[in-house]
């Protein structure tokens, strides 16, 4: 399907066109879109794949709104259409595959992470130093560009494989154990 | 000559082989920028996909390796710049990419290099586009080697094949060729004075040249040896000639005098008998008259043969003249004598028409004379007779004269005596002759180159057939 294109090319035409509206596309708009690319590079351990549908979790406080759900839009991972959910506690994330955990939640990060422990969940957040706390991929923010970090040891921990073209483009590759345990 | 022609086919055979690798090689340079192109797209998906320009650009960077590329640049789906490399500071990278349309990939030549636009796919989705250009570099220095070696190698074959050329020539071709000259020259000139030289390093043409000299050799001798056989011939032939001669001058004066020296006394006895039965004639008996009657009819018969002869020898000294000559009109002419002279007999002559031949008029007269005067002898004892004249086609087509008659014939055992002189089948008591009539008809068709022979049965009549 052409949607991955258009989400591909939405990153930098709404550049363009945004700047007839509002001007450039509003951070948590890329960072809705990278959500979704996020799953064309990372690799799942078999057993995860008897879901439904693919899913793509808010915990706690949902900062993108209404954009999560345009840029997911008619797309589609193996065969699955690809929808989002909003939920407020860990455990209503299971099976969930990629799991943004929201600001909010920065108190509870250990036991949030505790739960998330071995359920293949690829973790996602804008915590800071979410990446040397356990997390898989953190935001970060360049200037203007929407830049990300990766964790390889937590995404492994969870049998979570990374592309190499992730960690290209990726700003750090850290191999980090779960800071304290 | 030939050698130019070599050249030129070498230089031909060389140009094929170069313009089909560079080709081939064009290709290949093609089917290499196309797998970059390949790689450093799917390379660069990612950086597409997370904006990630300078990602793009360092993947880019590593064509700094190839020293052939001249540029490169990646382009986000829409087209626009996303990221480029240029080996040289100032080399000009198009802004937008190039559309490949509906294909996946195109190239194209121009300004000296090749130039390659290739959708970008990553898991089955079109991501953008990866421009590369690469100059011609590799093709060009591989063009230049090739002519030189090609150069090379054409200067280098040539030099060797004059050397080899010059070479036969001297060993092989000058011989041949001298041999060759001197058989048009034994053959217009007919005579062998040349001989060949049969120095030379290969054996083989010595030894041809060899048998070549041999064989003029003997030419020669057979030559010398025909001509003294020819001249010996003529002498043996002019003498044989002249003893012929002589001995014919002999037997003709002889046969002459023989005839006339026969005749005076011959006159003699007929004169004087007819003398004494005219003054003394009724002075004798009966039986006494009966015997004169008897001299004088003999001697009479004397005389014709005497004339016979005469004629015979007069055959062979004539002159022979050669005319066409109407054989109907002679034969003609010669039935109404005899029937003139014999007139009682009821005889039917059939003288064909239109019948012609070449030879001399008078001996041919002759010939029908004898001819038909015998067929008119030998059917007096038949109350009719048919005598026919005229001609027939005999087996190999030629045509054949005949005089036929229904009369005694002859027994054909005894055909060989026919033609010879004196010789008879029949008693004088059954047909009056002298037995030289056919001798001379046989002599005066053989001067004329003719021949003839004869078929009969006994009782039922004779055909002479003859050729002139």
């Amino acid at each position: 399907m052409r949607r991955a294109f258009i989400s591909a090319v939405a990153t930098l035409a709404l550049v363009a066109s945004a700047a007839a509206q509002v001007g450039r596309p509003s951070e948590y708009q890329v960072k809705a879109v990278y959500l979704f690319n996020f799953s064309r590079f990372v690799g799942w351990p078999q057993q995860v794949s008897t879901d439904s549908a693919f899913a793509i979790c808010v915990l706690g406080r949902d900062p993108f709104g209404a954009a999560l759900d345009a840029a997911l839009a008619g797309e589609s991972v193996g065969g699955k259409s690809v929808v989002a959910r909003r939920v407020s506690q860990a455990e209503e994330a299971a099976g969930c595959r990629i799991v943004y955990i929201s600001t909010s939640e920065e108190g509870r990060l250990k036991e949030i992470l505790a739960v998330f422990d071995r359920a293949s969940m690829l973790t996602v957040s804008d915590i800071p130093r979410f990446s040397q706390r356990g997390g898989m991929i953190q935001f970060v923010l360049q200037g203007d560009r929407v830049r990300f970090e990766v964790n390889l040891t937590s995404a492994a921990g969870a049998g979570l494989r990374l592309s190499a073209d992730l960690l290209k483009v990726a700003t750090a590759v850290r191999r980090v154990a779960q800071a304290g345990s | 000559m030939n050698l130019l022609v070599s050249a030129m086919a070498l230089l031909m055979a060389c140009a094929a082989f170069v313009i089909y690798d560079l080709a081939t090689f064009r290709d290949v340079i093609t089917r290499n920028l196309s797998v970059q192109a390949q790689m450093l797209g799917s390379n660069s998906v990612a950086a597409i996909m997370f904006a990630d320009p300078n990602s793009a650009e360092s993947t880019l960077a590593a064509l700094r390796e190839a020293p052939t590329v001249v540029a490169a640049a990646v382009y986000s789906g829409d087209g626009k710049m996303f990221a480029a490399y240029r080996r040289d500071r100032a080399v000009p990278v198009p802004m937008t990419a190039e559309t490949v349309g509906n294909e996946l990939e195109r190239h194209w030549y121009s300004a000296g290099t090749l130039k390659l636009v290739r959708r970008i796919f990553f898991q089955g989705q079109p991501m953008g586009f990866i421009f590369i250009e690469s100059d011609l570099e590799a093709l060009n220095s591989r063009l230049r080697r090739y002519l030189f070696i090609s150069a090379l190698v054409l200067l280098g074959s040539m030099a060797a094949a004059s050397a080899a050329s010059a070479a036969l020539t001297d060993a092989v071709v000058k011989p041949i060729s001298a041999l060759a000259e001197a058989a048009r020259a034994v053959a217009l000139r007919k005579d062998c004075p040349v001989r060949v030289d049969t120095t030379g390093p290969l054996n083989e043409l010595a030894m041809m040249g060899d048998a070549f000299n041999n064989m003029l050799d003997q030419i020669e001798r057979r030559d010398r040896e025909l001509l003294a056989a020819r001249d010996h011939l003529e002498l043996r032939v002019e003498q044989r000639t002249a003893e012929l001669a002589a001995a014919n001058k002999e037997l003709e004066s002889f046969s002459y005098s023989v005839s006339h020296d026969l005749r005076a006394p011959l006159r003699s006895i007929d004169g004087f008998s007819q003398a004494l039965l005219e003054d003394y004639g009724d002075k004798f008996d009966a039986e006494a008259r009966g015997h004169f009657e008897r001299i004088r009819a003999a001697t009479r018969r004397m005389g014709v043969l005497i004339d016979d002869l005469l004629n015979l020898a007069q055959v062979t000294r004539a002159d022979m003249r050669r005319e066409p000559v109407d054989l109907s009109a002679i034969a003609r002419s010669v039935a109404a004598d005899i029937r003139k002279s014999d007139g009682e007999r009821r005889v039917e002559c059939v003288i064909g028409d239109g019948i012609e031949a070449e030879g001399d008029p008078r001996l041919l007269r002759v010939v029908m004379d004898n001819l038909l005067r015998n067929a008119w002898k030998y059917t007096s004892k038949h109350p009719t007779a048919r005598i026919e004249f005229g001609q027939t086609q005999m087996n190999g087509g030629r045509p054949v004269l005949f005089v036929r008659d229904d009369g005694a014939g002859f027994d054909p055992a005894y055909a060989g005596k026919l033609f010879g002189a004196f010789q008879r089948l029949h008693g004088a008591a059954d047909f009056p002759g002298t037995g030289v009539g056919l001798a001379t008809v046989h002599r005066i068709l053989q001067r004329h180159g003719g021949r003839i022979w004869a078929e009969a049965e006994v009782e039922k009549g004779a055909t002479f057939y003859f050729v002139v």
